[in-house]
């Protein structure tokens, strides 16, 4: 199977290389807004940059959310052409009032990067809450990471702006922390053998669509597309035009003039 | 007497045809009209979503039709007759943007979305190289409207269509409004315009014209009509 797929994508790897001498890959900029999810009154913006080499650069930058607590952050979908999207509350299905990440996930997907400070970015860092960026005093998160191409799941540049992010972390009962009081245990640590996680650390608290896409690295100043060799060729014309009918006019004079010598000469 | 006379008037008649001829010659060669240096507009940057998050969640937050990664291989400029192959740019040392080694061939800047797909496309092309007109002598007479084609390797042509030509000092280049981010599938055409300054070699503005996917048509290699995704709220 895995060979299979390696024969099909040789004659397709010579083709991309045959077609486009330079790069075999555009590099641009995708634009995610984060938005509201459970109602949590946060919201962001993260960028995703793919670079020559083939890493991936993130930017994000959230408001409103749990404060002084660590936000688990990942990257939502697949690689293989699935269309997810960023759910609304009808993915509520036990009603509690809030989408969880197993509701959430049939319509964003599963984990695709864990969006960590550091280490390990692979779906099995996902609540890996140690490692993930912690919102300050105000509800603010700052996040800026570059993954090398090498720690990426296949087709991830080729497949931004299909994917998803999803911050987690909500306050149902307001308190300005995760605790078991406000939504309970969270069935997705324990489903991953981890117990006594709030489900309040887990619910998603943004989802983040794609809302636009730049060039990845501008290029600096102005373009150099002409070199002048025929911006002078109308003046170059003229010039001989005129230079030609002012000569026909001082041949016409002259022998005029000339003629009117001439005669009076001969009388 | 009349002899000489006549053989001057002869002269005097090739001179004024010649004369006329260059002048009508010029008036071919004159560069393309171009419009008037325009201030850098208001960056059409990513559209800001409404501040209630909408009740269906399909990838709203972009416009228009919008066609998977794939690079262009061909770009057709009907009102232009220019019908070129495409060629990748990268970057010079410098950070610049490299150009087409040749007149004719129109360069796709690498570092940039691919046609047809969500951001700006970048396609660069001379105004005049080695003493002959480039693929792009006359971008500036593009009107709104006007369709670029832009053929790309899976097989599928995205049609766009003109928006907007403007002219830029290089010196205060609009980066953000050219390169920076947009909702929908976008596409810039560049070219040198302006006066040619002899002590640098080089233009002092360049022509940019913009222009948005309209539709995409053609089939996939497999023989399949591509689906392009739409944005268009279902």
């Amino acid at each position: 199977m895995r060979m299979r797929r390696t024969l099909y994508a040789v004659p397709a790897v010579a083709a991309l290389l045959l077609a486009i001498p330079t790069a075999a890959l555009a590099s641009e900029s995708v634009h995610v807004k984060l938005l509201e999810l459970n109602n949590t009154k946060a919201s962001g913006d993260a960028t995703l940059t793919a670079t020559d080499n083939g890493d991936l650069k993130i930017s994000i930058r959230s408001t409103g959310l749990v404060p002084n607590s660590p936000h688990a952050q990942h990257l939502h979908g697949s690689a293989t052409g699935m269309d997810f999207h960023c759910p609304d509350m009808s993915a509520d299905k036990n009603g509690n009032g809030y989408v969880s990440t197993e509701e959430g996930m049939p319509v964003y997907g599963d984990i695709f990067v864990s969006l960590t400070t550091k280490g390990d970015t692979s779906k099995a860092s996902g609540l890996a809450v140690d490692r993930m960026p912690t919102a300050d005093a105000k509800g603010n998160l700052k996040y800026d990471r570059t993954i090398a191409a090498a720690d990426l799941p296949e087709g991830t540049i080729e497949h931004l702006k299909d994917l998803h992010i999803v911050q987690h972390g909500v306050d149902a009962n307001g308190n300005g922390k995760y605790d078991l009081a406000g939504l309970g245990e969270s069935t997705l640590a324990q489903a991953a053998g981890l117990s006594g996680i709030p489900e309040e650390a887990t619910d998603p608290a943004t989802c983040g669509m794609v809302a636009g896409a730049a060039v990845g690295s501008v290029p600096v100043g102005g373009v150099g597309t002409g070199d002048g060799s025929t911006h002078d060729r109308a003046a170059v014309w003229y010039g001989t035009g005129g230079l030609a009918l002012l000569a026909a006019l001082a041949v016409v004079v002259v022998s005029r003039r000339r003629s009117y010598v001439l005669s009076r000469a001969q009388r | 007497m009349t002899r000489p006379r006549t053989f001057a008037l002869v002269i005097a008649a090739l001179l004024a045809i010649a004369g006329a001829a260059a002048i009508a010659v010029g008036r071919h060669e004159q560069p393309a009209a171009e419009p008037p240096r325009s201030a850098p507009p208001s960056a059409s940057t990513t559209k800001s979503p409404a501040t209630k998050r909408p009740e269906t969640g399909t990838d709203e937050l972009t416009r228009g039709t919008l066609l998977p990664t794939s690079a262009p291989t061909r770009v057709r400029i009907p009102a232009l007759h220019v019908d070129e192959p495409v060629t990748g740019l990268g970057q010079n040392p410098d950070g610049s943007m490299q150009v087409p080694t040749d007149a004719r061939t129109v360069g796709w800047y690498t570092e940039a979305p691919t046609p047809g797909s969500l951001g700006p496309a970048v396609l660069a092309g001379h105004v005049n190289y080695h003493g002959t007109d480039g693929t792009f002598a006359r971008l500036s007479t593009l009107h709104p409207g006007d369709q670029v084609e832009v053929t790309r390797q899976d097989g599928v042509t995205a049609v766009f269509a003109i928006t907007r030509v403007d002219r830029y000092a290089k010196d205060r280049f609009p980066a953000d409004a050219v390169y920076g981010a947009i909702d929908h599938a976008g596409l810039r055409l560049i070219t040198c315009g302006g006066d040619f300054d002899d002590r640098t070699g080089h233009y002092v503005d360049n022509i940019v014209a913009y222009a948005e996917l309209r539709t995409a048509v053609g089939r996939s290699r497999a023989g399949r009509s591509q689906p392009a995704r739409s944005a268009a709220a279902a």
